[in-house]
């Protein structure tokens, strides 16, 4: 009896090539990958048309939000680290605040985050760990009143704690909804004490077509 | 097959009386719980990296202390104002504020951008100067926006100032009455 032979099918799939490219694109995302920095404010970025990368060295960054509340922070390298302990020393003589080399060191940790005390707050703050402040809300530096804008003693701080060597990147992030008289506060701080020359952070938007920059853009491209 | 060792095929041959038959491990690997944990951190990649990264926007303010001699020095004929109030509203006027507010025109962002290239293509070069008044209700995307579109149409010079009570006082008067379209 001839038998019939049902010719079985293998159900088992080979995924090696599957997994060869999961794992291709999986090493792709974690090289190209940087984790965004820990910012305790939420602050949505206005687009602009420039295309400068924003540096990370050196940069001692104001944040303003829609509420109103405003926040100095550093960048995490050397240099920066090296300003902020110079600017505490000064304000530990000009606010006498007297902080320990303890709380200087935590300063330099929270301020990756941003700091947003007044003056009488400060030491209190640094006194929290690192998860209280992660949830602790800070109420801002005061700038609302010409006469108390607290900025303007940080950044006389800052710069004469650096032998008024600015820094190299000096940004404002502001949020889309932050009122005009809050950025005019800033800006006011920082001519006081003869800085005019910033950098905005913005969200990345493509030149319209048609326009006077667009059309150099195009004549750059196609020489 | 790709990476599936194929161990056991050359153990089809005879054997001896008294060797022991040896086991037959599976040599397929299931490789689905991999490839679910490799396509589980992929996802978590893709949401955590941020792939536009954000631009610098160069911005430099005038010395305060500095006389300000340039701004008197500016020809009527070439400035043209652009003052922002709440809700995207834009008010702009060319040259001296009339008394009668009769140049006082309002418009919205999306407008602004012709308006301001119309304005440069019949004013001289050398006397084309914007000013640009925040009033106390614009918020800081407007004031980055509008400061965008003077990169945008190449205007050279422009300049934030103030508003003045007479202006503030127009667009309440404008806001008040018949609200523009933002």
């Amino acid at each position: 009896m001839p038998k019939v032979q049902i010719q079985k099918k293998s159900t088992w799939v080979d995924m090696t090539a599957f997994v060869d490219v999961s794992f291709l694109i999986l090493s792709f995302f974690m090289l190209a990958t940087k984790f965004k920095p820990p910012e305790l404010v939420n602050i949505q970025n206005p687009k602009s048309v420039s295309s400068e990368n924003v540096a990370e060295k050196d940069v001692f960054k104001v944040s303003f939000d829609k509420e109103g509340r405003c926040f100095i922070s550093f960048s995490s390298d050397d240099e920066a680290k090296e300003r902020i302990f110079n600017m505490l020393d000064v304000l530990n003589t000009q606010k006498g605040i007297s902080l320990t080399k303890e709380e200087k060191t935590r300063f330099v940790s929270f301020s990756i985050g941003g700091i947003g005390v007044p003056f009488t707050q400060l030491k209190s703050l640094l006194a929290l760990t690192d998860d209280e402040f992660k949830v602790f809300k800070q109420p801002g530096i005061p700038i609302k009143d010409t006469s108390n804008n607290q900025l303007t003693d940080w950044l006389n701080a800052l710069l004469t704690g650096s032998g008024g060597r600015k820094p190299a990147n000096v940004m404002l992030n502001g949020d889309n909804a932050a009122a005009y008289p809050e950025f005019k506060n800033i800006l006011a701080a920082f001519k006081k004490n003869g800085v005019f020359s910033f950098k905005l952070i913005t969200a990345m938007e493509s030149v319209p077509a048609g326009t006077p920059l667009y059309k150099k853009q195009q004549g750059e491209t196609t020489k | 097959m790709g990476a599936d060792v194929d161990s056991g095929s050359h153990d089809h041959g005879k054997k001896g009386p008294g060797v022991k038959k040896q086991k037959k491990v599976a040599a397929k690997v299931d490789m689905t719980p991999m490839v679910d944990l490799g396509f589980l951190l992929i996802t978590f990649f893709i949401f955590t990296t941020t792939m536009s990264s954000p631009k610098a926007f160069k911005l430099n303010v005038p010395d305060d202390t500095a006389k300000d001699e340039e701004q008197t020095e500016a020809k009527a004929s070439g400035a043209f104002t652009i003052l922002l109030s709440k809700d995207n509203h834009v008010y702009y006027y060319e040259g001296q504020l009339l008394p009668d507010g009769s140049n006082f025109k309002s418009t919205n962002y999306k407008e602004l951008r012709k308006v301001i290239l119309d304005k440069k293509g019949r004013t001289p070069e050398k006397d084309l100067v914007v000013i640009i008044k925040p009033n106390e209700t614009s918020n800081y995307k407007n004031v980055v926006d509008v400061l965008d579109e003077m990169t945008i149409a190449e205007i050279k010079r422009y300049a934030m100032v103030d508003i003045s009570d007479s202006e503030s006082t127009l667009i309440n008067i404008t806001e008040g009455s018949a609200p523009a379209k933002p």
